[in-house]
């Protein structure tokens, strides 16, 4: 286990070196530079006293180990458009905003598709069932953007039930401000629950015609007890190696939702930085979103054992 | 006493015995035949040419042009004269849409095909020499798969500019890696099989091996593939269009219009609406189509 883990640990880190090299070199082929137009209307000596500011004054290898030497140091630097506006700080106001987002989207999606799709795998061949697949059919091809901008233009625009956009804050940071919360939650629950609908129901049925299910049915068990202690326990599987990848994605923000809703998210930022050219934002929002998707998939690997015994060690020779 | 005299054949030839009274029916036949017994699948395939006709014919069939501007009847609703309304230059939508549904089409179309080349060469190289360099290539594909593709893409828009090559080499860089990993899979798979080994065993040339049973077998792997994709291109295509890092003005996509459509919803909401139905239309008829296929393609599916 403790290999295992310090294997995994020191590839992360070479993976993130890769990621940042990569993006350092992507962002300088970039046609112009972000101080470019800011500074050209400016005397010479100004400019150059900018471009000294930024760093921009010297090579690019030199820039790169520069930058390479702060993120070790856990700097990712500094905007070029908004001065003293620092990755760091950035990622403080707005990672709480989108990981809220996030985990209320998932939680409330797992937990109906889960339910959606033990309903249908119960009611087989039923008009529930029925009701269940068409509905998450339906709900997989209608993108978020374009439920998004309808449930936008229905319930703020025409109904007038919320408002149209915004995001509670201070102290309503993590808890309240429910109302503004409610369109977006639901603009991105609904890829969640026509997910897990599909995923659990499969499984489920695969088990059902399993031996030990026949078994326990002949031994007289009832129907609830054998669905919930063989037949749930067994079809879970599939649905845990889902899991890590929704949270990861829920983590990194929902461009799309944040952009409809003008959510003051990392998404939306990162959107903004690119649009203004912000060269060193995006590096260093690049890395760190790269670092939490990781991060984040590296602990739920780590979950999958504790939960599931079955489960070996990849590193561990029999 | 029973001897062989005593039997007597009667009706009965040689050749009638080695004869095949049915049609031998190929994988693809088979495939076709299952198909064709799906009405949903069957739905999407129709309304598929239908979209793929009205892109082609679509812009000419009322004789406006997309591009002119006819300010007097800026923002009307569907009418006889304009179909689906004119946008807030007096556009008519109707060719408009058809003409940003020939981009996104196309723009998916060939982003898969860059996906499925791309991911099939690298994934039979990696399957092809193994060993250290297999490690390598899939190393490299870790490394692309630890961003979240939206990242890479929008990161890749940024370098490239918005134009519609940018759009195609954005789309297609992390997308190939699925397809490698299949190809990759699949390949070993088909190299260690016994069938494979006996016919090379019986002497079947390099090349025969490769058309006979490995091309077949990838080929429904690369169609589910595609039938995945193409929905997937379409929606991340929009979606770029609409947060301003995908195609711009006067390039027009749905991703485009829909963004359009969204400035000026509160009054106007059919300039939304009808980019919004052609773009859920054509997604859901892939989608649908794509379950179709992957249920007559797949033999471990069939009952």
């Amino acid at each position: 286990m403790g290999r295992y883990i310090v294997r995994r640990f020191l590839e992360m880190l070479l993976t993130l070196f890769l990621i940042a090299t990569a993006t350092f070199f992507l962002l300088e082929a970039v046609p112009g530079d972000p101080l470019s137009q800011r500074a050209d209307k400016l005397p010479v000596q100004s400019r150059e006293v900018m471009y000294k500011r930024y760093g921009l004054d010297k090579p690019v290898m030199e820039r790169y180990l520069i930058t390479m030497k702060n993120m070790a140091k856990g700097d990712f630097g500094e905007s070029f458009v908004y001065a003293g506006q620092t990755v760091g700080g950035l990622i403080h106001d707005r990672l709480p905003v989108s990981a809220r987002l996030g985990i209320q989207q998932m939680l409330l999606g797992v937990t109906v598709g889960l339910l959606l799709g033990i309903l249908a795998a119960i009611k087989r061949g039923t008009i529930a069932d029925y009701t269940v697949v068409a509905f998450s059919v339906l709900l997989i091809s209608i993108p978020h953007l374009i439920f998004g901008l309808m449930l936008q233009k229905i319930f703020a625009g025409n109904l007038r039930w919320f408002p149209t956009i915004g995001w509670p804050s201070g102290d309503e940071l993590w808890f309240g401000g429910w109302k503004y919360t409610v369109l977006p939650t639901l603009t991105g629950c609904f890829s969640y629950i026509a997910t897990y609908a599909r995923l659990l129901k499969t499984s489920m049925l695969d088990v059902v015609n399993q031996d030990y299910v026949l078994t326990a049915e002949s031994k007289g068990l009832s129907r609830g007890r054998i669905i919930r202690k063989h037949i749930l326990r067994n079809s879970f599987i599939p649905v845990m190696t889902q899991l890590p990848m929704s949270v990861a994605m829920c983590i990194t923000g929902s461009f799309f939702i944040e952009s409809i809703f003008a959510i003051p998210g990392i998404g939306q930022y990162y959107v903004t930085a690119v649009n203004n050219q912000d060269l060193s934002i995006v590096l260093g929002e690049t890395v760190l979103l790269a670092l939490l998707y990781i991060v984040v998939l590296f602990i739920t690997d780590l979950l999958y054992v504790v939960v599931d015994p079955r489960i070996s060690m990849p590193g561990r020779k029999k | 006493m029973l001897t062989p005299d005593k039997f007597k054949v009667i009706g009965y030839t040689e050749e009638e015995a080695n004869s095949i009274c049915r049609p031998t029916i190929s994988y693809w036949q088979d495939a076709w035949r299952r198909l064709r017994k799906n009405p949903v699948a069957m739905a999407s395939l129709i309304i598929l040419g239908l979209l793929v006709i009205m892109v082609i014919i679509g812009p000419n069939l009322r004789g406006y042009d997309y591009i002119a501007m006819n300010i007097p009847d800026k923002n009307q609703g569907a009418s006889a004269k304009y179909w689906f309304g004119t946008d807030n230059m007096g556009r008519d939508l109707f060719s408009r849409i058809w003409v940003g549904a020939r981009a996104s089409l196309a723009i998916a179309l060939v982003a898969t095909m860059l996906k499925l080349v791309v991911g099939t060469l690298y994934g039979a190289a990696m399957a092809h020499f193994g060993g250290w360099v297999d490690d390598l290539l899939m190393r490299i594909i870790e490394v692309i798969n630890s961003l979240p593709s939206l990242l890479v893409t929008i990161l890749i828009m940024m370098v490239l500019g918005n134009n519609l090559f940018a759009m195609l080499v954005a789309l297609s860089i992390t997308a190939w890696c699925n397809t490698a990993r299949q190809v990759r899979g699949m390949i070993k798979q088909l190299k260690e099989s016994e069938y494979v080994y006996a016919a090379e065993v019986l002497g079947a040339s390099p090349m025969r091996i490769i058309l006979k049973h490995y091309v077949p077998n990838m080929i429904s792997i690369l169609i589910l593939d595609a039938s995945v994709a193409i929905p997937q291109f379409i929606f991340t295509e929009a979606g770029l269009s609409f947060l301003g890092i995908g195609l711009k003005t006067p390039a027009i996509s749905l991703g485009v219009l829909i963004s359009l459509g969204q400035q000026t919803m509160d009054f106007y909401p059919s300039q939304l609406f009808y980019p919004c139905v052609v773009l859920c239309v054509i997604v859901m008829a892939f989608n649908l189509l794509g379950d179709g296929l992957r249920n007559a393609l797949d033999p471990r599916l069939r009952q």
